[in-house]
């Protein structure tokens, strides 16, 4: 590149076609000679910056024009494409940048397919379509599920593809997944069950959900539960093992049960199982139906006394203050209703 | 609870309690029925503290004085029953007995209550009836009670009633009957699982209208409220019937007129219960 002073005669500047002057610089580029002032840019005519240029259709340009002019930009970084281009969606990206809309995967090798003026891979455009037709894909084929989808390990799955682990037969959507070791938090452990092998396994299913029990089970009512699926049938809060009371067929929380029946015993506090004793705007069971001074069991035919809304037996009535004996005798005088006195 | 209470056989006086206690260790029968047997003291039961199965212990009209703290060893008790003794003061131990759900210490001769006493862990059922009690006598864990659902305070001294009643969140029944309560707190309607309030025979002459949150006109619901110089609206509307009073006090109108009666301060009603023959004033002699 430096400067030769011989034979000057026939040399001439590539760009202006004029000669050089003795002791002048000429840049040297390929066989071709230059004036300093003419090696520039064909665009900016400014020098290139390091020495470095572009070509293009025999013109030079700095690396700045050069891309302002011939190279794309990215469609999502907006950073110049060199090297590979993806020309898709009407623009241009560094293949590295092109990428499925929804998982993120790079299309560039794989394809895509244009869904409501997103780019999208095969996988994706196919759950999106059948989001739009409230339907599943299928996790293994990719196809649209049209009849009910078979859930396996947190995917969904055209039940055919599958076997029944036990039989063998073919998999519909009845098939039940099953925890094949209770407790292993695994749960590549799953295996699959058609529903008359899965029966024949006895794995109780939950009353409320009709879903197998895997973990604690709660029975009652004649039937079996998951815990959080056996919930009082006026609150609908979960027992979680707190007591439950029972009532034709469905079981109430202790508040619910008392808001509703009323007849819990007055002594236990428990729900009367058999026969119940109401007098006085209480209830008791047949243990616990008693003079309330001295705890003497009575029955249907035992005379009692009121006092304070409690029983007292006509032994311990008699054993009260005269005093005592004659205020409440006044007060019943007084109250309009009657009572067993 | 299965077994079939001891029954008494007749036998001569000086061994009744203790031919019941054992009977009852023989076939381990954990109630034990000691009402009626003449006992002045706890030493005319020996072994009694022994007998850790017990559930309950019925020893009403008897004649005990005092009651030692060495009950408390009776960690199965679930019902404990004094009625009608003559027991001036209760030991601090009862309230640490784990199963203790109903205690009976009505009619003895109680003036106050041991400090702590509202210890109890799930005491359900606490009958104070017929003992000379009052506001200033409580100790001051009283109303921290929780587990009770009800609470029998009939014919003691009460004339005011600490505000603190609104923490007792599962109280069912409220009896203050022939107390000298010249007012209500309007605590008492924070209880809203209140199904009987007895305030009978008091001093009251107006009601909070907080009362009107509580439902106690219902089939399951009880309001007694007679004997009291109520003033003329509310005692016009007692002659109609108890949910005329509920439907009355949760007027606009009766806010009014209760706001004015606070602010006027009329004079207290005077005492209307003569209490000097009461048994639970009697006192040995010393
Ligand atoms: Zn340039
Ligand atoms: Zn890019
Ligand atoms: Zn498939
Ligand atoms: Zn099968
Ligand atoms: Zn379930
Ligand atoms: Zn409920
Ligand atoms: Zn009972
Ligand atoms: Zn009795």
């Amino acid at each position: 590149m430096p400067g030769i002073d011989m034979s000057l005669d026939n040399m001439f500047c590539s760009r202006c076609g004029d000669g050089f002057e003795p002791h002048e610089k000429i840049v040297n580029s390929n066989g071709e000679l230059w004036h300093t002032q003419c090696f520039v840019c064909a665009q900016c005519f400014r020098p290139f910056p390091e020495g470095i240029f572009y070509e293009f259709e025999g013109r030079k340009y700095c690396e700045h024009d050069f891309h302002v002019l011939f190279a794309p930009c990215c469609g999502k970084c907006g950073e110049f494409v060199i090297g590979r281009v993806i020309k898709a969606m009407n623009a241009n990206w560094h293949p590295r940048c092109f990428r499925c809309q929804m998982c993120d995967k790079e299309l560039a090798d794989l394809g895509f397919i244009r869904n409501q003026g997103r780019a999208l891979c095969h996988e994706c455009n196919a759950k999106a379509k059948a989001v739009d037709l409230g339907k599943y894909v299928c996790h293994k084929c990719h196809g649209l599920i049209d009849d009910k989808p078979l859930r396996f390990r947190g995917e969904v799955y055209h039940p055919y593809h599958f076997n029944c682990t036990a039989c063998g037969v073919e998999l519909n959507s009845d098939a039940r997944e099953v925890r094949s070791r209770p407790g292993f938090a695994a749960n590549e452990m799953n295996e699959l069950y058609c529903l008359r092998c899965h029966d024949k396994m006895g794995i109780p299913i939950c009353g409320a959900c009709r879903r197998p029990i895997e973990e604690r089970v709660v029975t009652a009512l004649g039937k079996h539960w998951h815990v959080e699926h056996f919930v009082c049938a006026k609150c609908e809060k979960p027992f979680l093992g707190h007591r439950h009371y029972e009532k034709k067929g469905l079981a109430y929380c202790e508040t619910h049960y008392h808001q509703l029946f009323g007849n819990l015993c007055f002594v236990c506090n428990q729900v009367i199982a058999g026969d119940v004793f109401t007098a006085m705007n209480k209830a008791w069971c047949v243990h616990h139906f008693a003079c309330s001074v001295c705890d003497q069991k009575m029955n249907q035919k035992t005379k009692f006394y009121e006092f304070d809304l409690k029983p007292v037996c006509k032994k311990c009535y008699e054993k009260f203050p005269s005093e005592l004996k004659r205020r409440l005798r006044k007060a019943h005088e007084q109250t309009p209703k009657k009572m067993p006195l | 609870m299965n077994q079939a209470p001891v029954s008494c056989i007749p036998a001569s006086k000086m061994s009744k309690a203790k031919k019941v206690i054992d009977e009852a260790k023989e076939i381990q029968n954990p109630e034990l029925d000691l009402a009626d047997k003449s006992i002045s003291s706890f030493d005319e039961m020996p072994g009694l503290f022994n007998m850790l199965n017990i559930t309950r212990l019925t020893l009403s009209h008897n004649k005990i004085q005092v009651v030692p703290p060495g009950l408390a060893n009776l960690v199965n008790l679930e019902i404990l029953n004094f009625f009608n003794n003559q027991i001036e003061e209760l030991p601090t131990s009862l309230s640490s007995m784990p199963k203790l759900r109903i205690l009976n210490v009505g009619m003895n001769r109680l003036d106050c209550l041991p400090r702590g006493f509202g210890a109890f862990p799930v005491l359900e059922v606490l009958d104070l009836t017929y003992n000379n009690l009052n506001e200033t006598t409580l100790p001051g864990n009283f109303f921290m009670m929780e587990t009770l659902r009800a609470l029998y305070l009939g014919d003691n001294d009460f004339e005011f009633l600490p505000p603190e009643v609104g923490q007792l969140k599962n109280l069912q029944i409220l009896v203050l009957r022939e107390n000298d309560l010249i007012e209500l707190p309007k605590e008492v309607g924070d209880l809203n699982r209140l199904r009987e309030l007895h305030i009978q025979g008091n001093r009251l002459t107006i009601l909070p209208p907080e009362i009107g949150n509580l439902d106690l006109v219902s089939s399951k619901s009880v309001l007694k409220m007679e004997n009291n110089p109520w003033v003329t609206p509310i005692a016009d509307q007692l002659s109609l019937g108890v949910p005329h009073v509920m439907d009355y006090i949760r007027t606009e109108t009766y806010r009014f007129l209760y706001n004015r009666h606070i602010a006027a301060k009329g004079p207290v009603p005077p005492k209307m219960n003569d209490k000097t023959r009461k048994l639970s004033r009697a006192r040995q002699q010393s």
